[in-house]
């Protein structure tokens, strides 16, 4: 909780559906590679894309914009890109800041990349 | 932007439990005003979730500090609190003279976003927040009061 966790995004391969697994804190500093790598997979085309967000210990409002970014690009696309939550703390500063009804939040990858 | 009110008057600092914490306006830093909000917020006895709370308040306080002046200078952030379980804190940027690097920040669609989506945070979260800049000095602020937990 009060040590710098370090910051890593994992794609994991899984047929046609991408999966980025994110770790550590995203803020300020770490919400631009996080960024980049949207950008990217979203600029390879249309589809889903999943941001598991299980291993996150902070996110701040610069991770969040990242994020709302990304599924309004995605979307509009025609695509979607829905979120893995488990930590009660982010999931009551998606509730907070009324982003539970932008994403679609979801507690398993599994259950994420069911179309 | 956060709302252009003036600090709280701080009466009696003596009365206070009082840190100090100085670090580079540098986004890489800001875990270190995360860090020492947990432990402050501990001593203060506040609960879990509101420890939770003010690490991100005072993250949201020092982007702001950041976005009036990129790259430049030190963060100053004063933390106090009372056996009333009121804590203050109170962020200054102070700038070193040298040039911004306004021209080097990359400019993303999300940014405005993320302004709106902070202010979003700060109302939640604390009870009370604004910015002033006097004399070309930003400063943010909050306050949060120790609530009782939740059943």
């Amino acid at each position: 909780m009060t040590s710098e966790a370090a910051f890593e995004v994992v794609e994991s391969p899984h047929p046609g559906v991408p999966i980025l697994r994110v770790q550590g804190e995203i803020d300020v500093a770490t919400s631009p590679e996080l960024h980049e790598l949207l950008s990217d997979l979203i600029a390879d085309g249309p589809g889903v894309i999943i941001v598991d967000l299980t291993d996150v210990s902070f996110i701040d409002s610069t991770g969040l914009g990242v994020l709302v970014g990304a599924v309004r690009d995605v979307r509009a696309g025609g695509g979607d890109l829905r979120l893995v939550v488990t930590q009660p703390h982010i999931i009551k500063l998606l509730e907070l800041t009324g982003l539970d009804d932008v994403f679609s939040v979801l507690s398993d990858s599994s259950d994420a990349v069911t179309p | 932007m956060m709302r252009s009110v003036p600090a709280p008057e701080f009466i009696g600092a003596n009365q206070y439990n009082r840190v100090e914490l100085s670090l580079p306006a540098d986004p890489q830093m800001l875990f270190l005003a995360r860090m020492t909000a947990a432990a402050v917020a501990t001593r203060a006895e506040l609960g879990y979730e509101q420890v939770e709370d003010l690490r991100l308040a005072i993250d949201e306080l020092c982007i702001a500090l950041l976005g009036s002046h990129p790259g430049a200078g030190q963060i100053a952030l004063l933390l106090q609190w009372d056996s009333e379980g009121t804590l203050d804190v109170v962020g200054t940027l102070v700038p070193d003279g040298g040039p911004s690097d306004d021209q080097n920040q990359p400019e993303r669609s999300d940014a405005p976003l993320s302004l709106e989506l902070s202010q979003r945070i700060l109302d939640a979260l604390v009870d009370d927040h604004g910015a002033d800049a006097i004399g070309g000095v930003h400063r943010a602020w909050l306050r949060m009061r120790r609530r009782e937990p939740s059943l």
